[in-house]
């Protein structure tokens, strides 16, 4: 069942990669070839396999305290907002939200 | 017509652990008041590179509302990323839970009484009726009595942890609404603040035990001390699921969901109208659409937000940066040893021990702050005070802002000892709130004490019976009212007689004698 | 006069110490190497000269007032482009970050100055970490040392070349699926991809969390080790949940013979296809050189490697889609001009800002993490990690380290592989590892037999080993006189002291 290149234009769009038609075409030879490669994953019989997210071995609980630090991370103003590309006040900026599907979650 | 329907009702509220110093996952300062984005880091804004770290503050906090909410703690559990593209969260994806929450599979106890027992004509007339379960061994049983009224448990599927978003701000339309905003602006001090979401079971049937619900979980997570629970200023948030079925049918219809709700009244009204707004459209023969839609409390109306064509696609997966975790036995018994008695077993005492009604042993209780300030008064004042104390806690305190444990223990044994009456004790309290001084004195500054002398008292009585013979053969007579006339009498002669008059005692001197 | 070619981390911290030379003048001579040589290598993106000479003058202010100094004082480091130092920008080779200013300093990159050492500039790198052989930089190629028509490896191909080419000492890298093993071997440098949680990665731009790991490049197992001692110091890092307290002293075992040890190879992957002849006898001479020093050589399998590369191309696609999703224009990065509406600008920030290979990835992601799609890939992908992981542990059993090579073959010309499914499969001999989140170390063998480019042995070990891998490394090193070479064609291009 090899990717679409309507299936991949959705992914795309979830991806939120906007993707000319040479550029679907292209990805969607990528996709599927690539798929190929993964195939082995699923000739496993995994049952009773635990998965390892993490390869940390046995560490869990890992927390840090409650503890304002101000003076050690927190940015000035001017510092959080150097990098951004659109900027009024205080704020970050972005263009209109509706008109497009990017809208409520 | 709505008889024929019976509405079935799931929760998700969101609350902010607002008592915490920091954020979720970095050190940041918990504060939405700040000028835009004021409490940031690398962390909360998404930075690349930035890495989270969980506070553990907030996951004692969880483990104490599962704890308090009759939840099963997982010891196993992780993070989980959920994606999606939208600028309130810094990274394109919230941190939250995946299938396994820190708390699962609880349930609180709703007692509805009065007015609002009668919402919930659901067959179940009297005695015991099995609703839903979780599992087979913990059926929810409807317990209801002579009265009407009935206790409900309502299952809790689960609690987890998450980050709160950031707050956008539209510019350019009209109102800040998004619809007709031409730019939106976005400040992160919010975004990262630790959010528990509790999800409910469908078991809730009347907008009442929505209310009731909240009210409940409110009084408990601020007994916690885990957040303010403000649904004013949105650190407590409720979304409600309601669907409709024809009464003694089990099914489940489509469901709709209802956002913005910022108060109990919201609650309750927004959920009222949704379900009389299903109920025509069944009707009708009409189709309910799964869509999510917004509470407009000005103009008492639902209105369509978005419609859910398909299930969102978020992409969970478990966030490769934050360690799973394995609760200890220690830790979560570290977490029960934190919980003050909760508003349930608080009731409960001060009614066995302290013999308060009950109803008023619940309002007290329901409020930590309250309830605190009850007990330090009650801690003053002889036993047999504190059902006054009670009164006093109850009846008078709410319209006051700065009022003392003393003051309360003071002017509750004035009133126990009739020295005041209860007007005078509102009037007495009006001009102590937020002084601090001692109510007694300004009883006596202003000369309101009144004697609770009897034998002072008992020569008016003489001079009023020997007065008004008309009204003592009418007593004698039958007629019982002249009394309340006979009372005023006393307290007017009173003043010649240059003594504080005391109802209260006039009505049992002169009742004793005019018995004799 | 001491050329700069020839010193150890070592030496410059003594003669840094004793005066025999001042941090400034360490930090010239790398400069000067820099003018020299970058024209022809062009490892860095940003040399970073005002902050190389302020932090010289203060270790030499330190020296000066009778402060104490670190073991890396004066020693010149470069640090590869997706690690943030306060002062330069942090770009991933990016278009998406061309213009991003770093505003906090990496964990990693803090403690090496803590160390003493001198940040000399930030190295180029494949876009983001996507790839093997630094092409994908949206910037400029680099060019590998030993033969500058071939490349110099990836993804940290900046860092492997300014340590091969004599421009710094050290450099530091990071490796999510060989990107610091296998440019070290093609660059004929030592690299260290450490045991995963041994150093933070606390402000290194992420690619795979749970497979990124930062190590050291050096031109000798003694500079690793220093490195190491420096990166490790202090403990685990608050600031990142999966570190690990891994600090021992690197350099103290470092010399200990390895008479009695046991070194494992695996049969199956000294056959496997793509194996070039050349590599294979090398990693032969490395076995007898063990052998001859006392080891014993035994054979272990790892029955389910095979599979780590379908593994990792489907764990590191997902992270990396996760982990790039930040990438929106919004706070930070390239932001398309003009847009009406959020998608709009957001899609277009992402399509220009992004290189082809980040696109590929992230769209490989976006797929593999689908509701319906999860259950058939990333969840048993992380069962099958489950399996390789056993897989090491029970080798473990029989070695102490495994023998392999770094790369299936030498260094590639530029373009030479094109098709991106191609480049995955040279990652072979080094996935395996960060699946299972264990060290790895490439060290120089000397020159391949046809190519005449740098050959290295691979030596795996179990997690938390890592001070043990430096010793084998050493034990081959010694064998094959490869310590502290720079590049014939650079050797002595500036540099002096």
């Amino acid at each position: 069942m090899a990717l679409s290149k309507q299936d991949v234009a959705g992914i795309a769009d979830y991806a939120r990669i906007a993707l000319d038609d040479e550029e679907l075409e292209e990805m969607c030879r990528y996709m599927n070839e690539t798929v190929q490669i993964l195939q082995p994953i699923r000739e496993y019989d995994l049952e009773g396999v635990e998965p390892t997210f993490h390869p940390i071995g046995d560490l869990s609980n890992v927390m840090g305290e409650d503890v304002v630090d101000d003076s050690v991370r927190a940015l000035d103003i001017d510092t959080a907002l150097a990098n951004a590309g659109a900027k009024r006040d205080r704020y970050f900026r972005v263009p209109s939200i509706l008109g497009n599907d990017g809208g409520d979650r | 017509m709505l008889e024929d329907w019976e509405a079935v009702i799931g929760l998700e509220v969101h609350t902010e652990l607002t008592t915490l110093e920091t954020k979720l996952f970095c050190n940041c300062r918990l504060s939405h008041d700040d000028a835009p984005n004021t409490n940031v880091c690398p962390v909360c804004l998404g930075m690349p590179g930035a890495l989270p770290v969980p506070n553990r503050k907030a996951i004692q906090s969880i483990v104490m509302a599962g704890l308090a909410t009759n939840c099963q703690i997982q010891k196993h559990s992780m993070f989980y990323r959920k994606h999606y593209f939208y600028p309130d969260m810094s990274k394109n994806f919230q941190t939250t839970q995946g299938p396994v929450a820190f708390c699962m599979y609880g349930h609180l106890d709703l007692e509805v009484s009065g007015e609002g027992a009668k919402e919930r004509p659901d067959g179940v007339e009297t005695g015991t009726d099995t609703v839903s379960a979780h599992d087979e061994a913990n059926p929810v049983v409807v317990h209801k009595a002579d009265d009407g009224s009935y206790t409900v448990p309502i299952r809790i599927l689960r609690i987890h942890m998450e980050e709160d978003a950031a707050k956008m701000v539209h510019v350019g339309g009209e109102e800040g609404r998004i619809a007709s905003a031409t730019e939106s602006l976005v400040d992160y001090n919010r975004c990262g603040t630790p959010l528990i979401e509790l999800v409910t079971e469908p078991d809730l049937r009347t907008p009442e035990e929505a209310r009731l619900f909240m009210e409940k979980l409110q009084q408990t997570f601020r007994t916690l001390g885990i957040s303010d629970c403000s649904l004013e200023s949105g650190s407590m948030r409720c979304d409600g699921n309601v669907s409709l079925r024809r009464r003694g049918t089990r099914g489940l219809g489509t469901k709709t969901e209802l956002k913005n709700i910022n108060s109990f009244k919201s609650l309750h009204d927004g959920l009222e109208y949704e379900i009389r707004r299903q109920a025509e459209v069944l009707e009708e023969g009409g189709v309910i659409y799964q869509e999510t839609r917004h509470w407009e409390p000005n103009r008492k109306r639902t209105i369509v937000m978005r419609v859910k064509e398909t299930a969102d696609d978020y992409r969970m997966m478990p966030d490769p940066d934050l360690a799973p975790f394995d609760l200890t036995d220690d830790f979560i018994e570290g977490c029960r040893a934190r919980i003050p008695e909760l508003p349930d077993a608080k009731r409960d005492r001060y009614v066995s021990e302290m013999g308060l009604k009950r109803v008023d042993a619940a309002q007290i209780a329901g409020d930590p702050a309250t309830a605190a300030l009850f007990e330090e008064a009650c801690s003053a004042v002889e036993d047999k005070v504190r059902p006054t104390v009670a009164n006093v806690v109850v009846n008078l305190l709410p319209a006051f802002k700065g009022l003392t444990a003393a003051q309360v223990a003071s002017v509750s044994g004035l009133l126990a000892a009739d020295a005041i009456t209860f007007a005078q004790a509102r009037e007495v309290l009006e001009a102590v709130d937020g002084t601090g001084e001692d109510p007694a004195k300004v009883v006596d500054e202003r000369g309101m004490r009144q004697s609770t002398d009897a034998g002072a008292l008992e020569p008016v009585v003489d001079e009023v019976l020997a007065r008004c013979t008309d009204q003592v053969r009418q007593y004698r007579e039958g007629n019982r009212k002249v009394l309340g006339f006979l009372v005023g009498q006393c307290m007017k002669a009173s003043k010649g007689a240059g003594v504080k008059g005391n109802p209260k005692l006039f009505n049992q001197l002169l009742a004793a004698r005019l018995e004799q | 006069m001491a050329s700069l070619d020839e010193l150890s981390c070592a030496q410059i911290a003594r003669g840094v110490a004793d005066g025999s030379f001042s941090a400034t003048e360490v930090a010239r001579a790398s400069l000067d190497a820099i003018d020299a040589r970058e024209g022809e290598v062009q490892a860095f993106l940003e040399v970073s000269r005002d902050l190389a000479l302020a932090a010289a003058a203060e270790t030499d202010r330190r020296r000066a007032a009778g402060e104490p100094l670190g073991p890396l004082a004066g020693v010149p480091v470069a640090f590869k482009d997706n690690m943030h130092l306060v002062g330069t920008r942090t770009t991933c080779a990016s278009r998406m970050l061309e213009n991003y200013d770093s505003k906090f300093t990496a964990t990693c990159v803090q403690r090496m100055l803590d160390a003493g050492a001198t940040p000399v500039g930030k190295t180029n790198m494949d876009e983001f970490a996507f790839g093997s052989s630094t092409e994908s930089s949206a910037f400029h190629r680099t060019y590998n040392p030993w033969d500058t028509t071939r490349v110099p490896g990836g993804s940290s191909g900046g860092s492997a070349a300014s340590v091969a080419s004599g421009e710094v000492t050290l450099a530091l890298g990071s490796d999510t699926g060989g990107s610091i093993r296998q440019p070290a071997s093609f660059c004929g440098v030592v690299g260290l991809k450490p045991t995963y949680g041994a150093v933070s990665r606390y402000g290194v731009v992420a690619f795979g969390s749970s497979l990124d790991q930062v190590g050291p490049f050096g031109r000798s197992v003694e500079d690793v080790a220093l490195a190491m001692c420096a990166l490790t110091a202090g403990g685990r890092d608050p600031y990142d949940s999966t570190s690990q307290d891994c600090s021992v002293d690197f350099l103290e075992h470092l010399e200990d013979p390895i008479e009695g040890a046991t070194v494992g190879v695996i049969p199956s992957l000294m056959e496997a296809e793509g194996l070039t002849d050349e590599v294979r006898h090398a990693i032969e001479a490395a076995e007898r050189a063990l052998e001859d020093q006392g080891a014993r050589i035994v054979e272990v399998e790892l029955p389910n490697m095979a599979s780590s590369i379908s593994a990792y191309y489907v764990i590191a696609p997902c992270e990396a889609f996760s982990n790039l999703a930040r990438f929106d224009g919004v706070r930070y990065g390239y932001q398309e001009p003009g847009c009406a509406t959020l998608a709009e600008q957001t899609a277009l920030s992402r399509a220009h800002g992004f290189g082809e290979e980040a696109k590929r990835r992230q769209m490989l992601g976006a797929y593999l993490l689908a509701s319906g799609v999860y259950d058939q890939y990333y969840y048993p992908a992380q069962q099958v990690r489950t399996l390789i992981t056993q897989d090491y542990a029970r080798a473990y059993e029989a070695c102490d380290v495994i023998l392999m090579p770094a790369s299936p073959r030498t260094a590639f010309r530029f373009g030479e592989i094109s098709d991106p499914t191609q480049m995955y499969l040279s990652d072979m001999y080094t996935i395996s590892n960060n699946i299972a989140g264990n060290g790895g170390v490439s060290v120089p063998l000397g020159l391949g037999e046809d190519s005449g480019l740098p050959v290295s042995a691979q030596l795996q070990g179990p997690a938390f080993s890592d001070r043990r891998l430096l010793r084998f490394a050493r034990a081959i090193e010694r064998a094959f006189d490869a310590r502290g070479k720079v590049a014939p064609a650079f050797a002595g291009k500036g540099g002096e002291l």
